[in-house]
């Protein structure tokens, strides 16, 4: 009878060997799906990145032909959502110029095209609030094979060359291809390969372990008879080819059918996915697929070295080794590499190594503390439930460490993760001087007439009372080389404008208006940097004025009446205030005038950064639920496959007169103490080495947010899912005979 | 008729209230009659020994005296009191507090040493630390494992193990002690001398002894022997 065979006859016969292969084969389907999944995230920026490279200006070398177009792009901003508006004007014959997939035709001046999201959006709303900004015609929508994602917000508007803004590209067609990965999302994915392979399989290991005593038996009844090692190895690389196998094209199949559609919903960059954007190139997915299950299969053969070496080294006893205290060593070298390179080199990649091996050092730290932990419940008992947990922690704690190392990898980076960014969102500011409720635009003085005006006129239509003002910057040097830039605003509209009390300032006579003393004895105003300026009137007096925004630094303000004669700013921010209820109206009256300028606001300036953020901990949460049901499987499996394998023991003590409830209480203490005790500590030094580093890197305080209570609740999790199978497992113990084997 | 020797104390001895009886026992697994009417009364501090061909229901007849399997028909009674009628929580307490189980592989738990494998029982009882673990060495101590109650079962030899097991079951004070097949897995010389530790443990403590074995030179070790045969009592051959 050949191997294979053997392995099939054994699974038909056995149920619990068919059980460990069905648990096996899930696991190693888990660890193939995430794996795809989360190798195929950075291609999935890629996929992303390739069909939206339209939508950026293509700054080539010029070298592959004249210039066909004019293209600028901008953010503009809906009740909060982006929108990528795109202004094209064609510079040649518009019949030559290729368009990009989903695009059918380039539009002309006047004329717009709108993804589906934009143009439900526009027949939503009334044209004051949205479809205005787009110039007059929508002449078509622009297909899924051109939007970034499937609901981004986006504008083709088309226009005559001499109307486009001037920061406008001159380009040879759209641009194509040349997308490149997120290089954060790649970080991530790498990060996620680890925090969730790692559970995934101990998961299979686990299930494997359900019927490891029975087969180490087996095997060494095999060899007792005459087989050979490598007919041993032969049997049992079958049977774990059967499970493994049959897991990793089970994985392969659901990655596109289930996660790659869940992974799709979750928000990255500001929208969704399409489930085909996860797709590996198939070389790659055929070599992972080969992998995983090769992976399995060689811990598998490696697992036989105590058969191999002699038949009867599955009834040997179990030695146990001390662990070293230099165990402890790796964690505070890391840390002093991951201190000493963030201080002395601001390069990314040595404190991403630092950071590797602080995550690392765990794998030595981790163990150590397990055994220590195991220790003080072997000293401290005084119930059963404790002696049991502290001896199984106590005499193996590398297996211990490793059945819980998944979550605890994934809690200390999610700890640390979760401490760190409270403290950068609090951090995330603009340095804009404008309120939040202003809108902006900067531009050169001749276009900034025109805006205003054009921008008045819109909102005198829209019957709105706010008003464009034109803000024109100068520059007050006291020397060649010393200077700053001051604005150029009267003292009420400053106060409307600004981020700035000026109530106080405004009694006076008009002046400089500064939060800090100014001496402005020989100086001259300028409207450049280094140009020669013209002097300041003598006497002109210094109101002090408050930001409303604690540690805002503004600049000075010139009052119009007193700026020199002959100064005329050449760069002006033409700025208007919007009320609690106008500002889609207010921003599509400007948006129209604007013509794809920039449209700036605090809101805008902030929003990609709360947006990564908001990712960052999205991911993190999720990374952290996911590793967190993974232990949790697999901590189970493993209570269950450890009562499994002392059911003889706890079947005498049953019918000893134990009651099940009693020991399935004290077995669930055993199990449930080492998950929640490892998740705990890990989230705790996750905190610490997160409060740790971003000392390190910022002075400042760490802002603590209730999301580090997260692991809290997860280890939780984790506890109860490996502590739910005792009863059940228990069950059925006493229903099996005590003379069955 | 149950058949009974002579009284181990004397043919003048008082009659005595049997510490356990089985009276018209039925148990079926199926259509197959693992006990078909067995009649037992074993004294207080007596030992008998139950033996049998495979099959013949020995360890059936222990399962269903000692309130681990439920009978068919017939009645168990403790000191009297009928047992066999009653909840499966009440019969674990009684296994609990009256029965002392040793089997054929002490099924010790691995990780822990000796005097904590024989104080296991107590502690889920709810006995304290310093209790458990003291009325737990005092009884390895007689069964001569002083200085060796640190040691963990795979540091002990399978009879020192199945003395342990012993010490486990009478740590408690049990009025009857069930043993099955309790020198099955050891050589026939620490066979001998495990019995004899059993059987003088349980005398000290005035526990009567149900010892199940195929082996007769074992039974012969006790003073009574009970023979069973296709679930009945043969008594021809009961001595």
């Amino acid at each position: 009878m050949n191997s294979v065979r053997l392995a099939l006859r054994v699974l038909r016969a056995d149920r619990r060997t068919r059980a460990s292969a069905i648990l096996t084969g899930l696991g190693v389907a888990v660890a193939t799906g995430l794996v795809l999944l989360l190798v195929g995230l950075p291609f999935a920026t890629e996929a992303r990145g390739e069909r939206s490279m339209w939508q950026v200006p293509s700054y080539g070398s010029g070298e592959d032909g004249p210039a066909t177009l004019a293209l600028t792009t901008t953010d503009d901003f809906t009740r909060g959502d982006k929108i990528t508006r795109v202004d094209v004007a064609a510079l040649s014959d518009p019949a030559t110029i290729e368009l990009p997939p989903g695009i059918e035709r380039l539009p002309g001046p006047g004329e717009a095209l709108l993804s589906p999201a934009l143009a439900r959006l526009t027949d939503r709303l009334p044209g004051s609030q949205l479809a205005d900004r787009f110039g007059g015609d929508v002449i078509g929508t622009i297909g899924t094979e051109a939007l970034k994602y499937p609901d981004q917000l986006v504008a083709l508007v088309g226009h005559d060359p001499a109307t486009m803004p001037p920061v406008a590209w001159q380009q040879h067609g759209f641009g194509v291809g040349g997308a490149e990965q997120d290089p954060l999302l790649q970080a991530l994915a790498g990060v996620g390969v680890v925090v969730l392979l790692v559970p995934s399989l101990v998961l299979v290991a686990s299930s494997a372990r359900l019927t490891a005593a029975r087969r180490e038996r087996r095997l060494a009844a095999l060899r007792l008879a005459g087989a050979t090692p490598r007919q041993v190895i032969a049997m049992v690389a079958a049977e774990t080819t059967i499970a493994a196998a049959g897991g990793a094209l089970l994985g392969a199949a659901i990655s596109p059918l289930l996660l790659h559609r869940l992974a799709a919903i979750i928000p990255w960059g500001g929208g969704t996915w399409q489930p085909s954007d996860f797709q590996l190139p198939a070389v790659l997915a055929v070599v992972l697929v080969l992998a995983i299950p090769a992976l399995v299969l060689l811990a598998a053969v490696l697992g036989l070295r105590r058969v191999m070496l002699t038949p009867l080294g599955a009834t040997g006893a179990h030695e146990r080794k001390p662990l070293h205290w230099w165990r402890l060593l790796p964690l505070p070298l890391a840390g002093l590499f991951f201190g000493y390179v963030v201080s002395t080199s601001s390069d990314l990649s040595p404190a991403l190594l630092g950071l590797a091996l602080i995550v690392g050092s765990a794998a030595f730290v981790g163990p150590w503390v397990t055994s220590a932990i195991g220790g003080v419940f072997v000293r401290i008992w005084r119930r059963p439930a404790t002696l049991l947990a502290g001896r199984r922690l106590r005499d193996d704690p590398r297996g211990a460490y490793r059945a819980s190392a998944g979550v605890v990898l994934a809690v200390f980076t999610g700890s640390m993760a979760l401490t760190l960014l409270p403290t950068f969102e609090s951090m995330a500011g603009s340095s804009s001087p404008f309120r939040d409720s202003v809108l902006y635009v900067t531009t050169d003085a001749a276009g900034a007439g025109q805006i205003v005006e054009r921008t008045n006129t819109e909102l005198a239509r829209y019957g709105q009372r706010e008003r464009a003002v034109a803000v024109g910057s100068v520059m007050l040097m006291n020397g060649p080389d010393s200077g700053q830039e001051a604005l150029v605003l009267d003292c009420v509209t400053a106060g409307t404008l600004l981020r700035l009390d000026m109530s106080d300032a405004c009694a006076g006579t008009p002046g400089i208006y500064s939060q800090y003393p100014l001496a402005l004895r020989g100086v001259t105003v300028t409207t450049e940097w280094g140009a020669p300026g013209v002097p300041l009137a003598a006497n002109i007096p210094t109101q002090p004025i408050r930001a409303t925004d604690p540690g805002m630094s503004s600049t000075p303000i010139i009052d119009p009446a007193v700026l020199p004669a002959g100064v005329t700013p050449e760069q002006v921010t033409v700025a208007v205030p919007t009320a609690a209820n106008n500002g889609e109206v207010v921003r599509t009256a400007l948006a129209g005038a604007a013509g794809g300028l920039q449209i700036e606001s605090r809101q805008a300036l902030l929003a990609d950064q709360q947006m990564l953020l908001s990712d960052l901990r999205r991911v993190t949460v999720l990374g952290l639920i996911v590793a967190a049901v993974l232990s949790g499987c697999s901590a189970a499996i493993a209570t269950a496959g450890s009562v499994m394998d002392r059911r003889r023991t706890f079947g005498a003590l049953i019918a000893a007169g134990t009651p099940v409830r009693l020991l399935a209480r004290a077995l669930r203490t055993e199990a449930a103490m080492p998950a929640l005790v490892a998740t705990l500590g890990a989230g705790a030094v996750g905190v610490l080495v997160g409060m740790g580093l971003f000392i390190l890197v910022e002075d400042g305080a760490v802002v603590l947010s209730p999301w580090i209570l997260a692991p809290v609740v997860l280890g939780a999790g984790v506890a109860v899912l490996a502590a739910s199978v005792c009863r059940p497992a228990l069950n059925r113990v006493r229903a099996e005979s005590l003379a069955e084997e | 008729m149950p058949t009974q020797t002579t009284d181990p104390r004397g043919p003048l001895a008082t009659a005595t209230r049997p510490a356990l009886s089985g009276r018209g026992l039925v148990k079926r697994y199926g259509t197959q009659h693992a006990l078909a009417g067995v009649d037992i009364d074993i004294q207080p501090g007596e030992a008998v020994a139950i033996v049998g061909p495979s099959g013949s229901g020995k360890t059936s007849l222990l399962h269903v005296l000692a309130g681990i399997l439920p009978v068919d028909s017939g009645a168990v009674l403790l000191g009297g009191t009928r047992i066999d009628q009653l909840g499966e929580t009440k019969r674990s307490e009684l296994r609990r507090t009256e029965f002392g189980f040793v089997f054929q592989s002490g099924f010790l738990v691995a990780e822990l040493t000796a005097e904590e494998n024989a104080a296991l029982p107590l502690l889920l009882g709810g006995r304290s630390r310093s209790d458990a673990l003291s009325a737990a060495r005092e009884w390895l101590g007689r069964l001569g494992l002083s200085g060796k109650e640190k040691r963990r079962p795979g540091e002990l030899s399978g009879g020192e193990a199945q003395r342990v097991a012993i010490a486990r079951a009478l740590a408690h004070r049990p009025s009857v002690i069930f043993a099955d097949e309790p020198t099955g897995a050891l050589d026939s010389r620490t066979g001998r001398a495990t019995m004899a530790a059993l059987l003088a443990a349980a005398g000290e403590s005035g526990a009567a002894v149900v010892l199940v074995t195929h082996d007769r030179d074992l039974a012969a070790s006790v003073p009574r022997t009970v023979t069973i045969r296709d679930g009945r009592i043969d008594a021809g051959a009961t001595a």
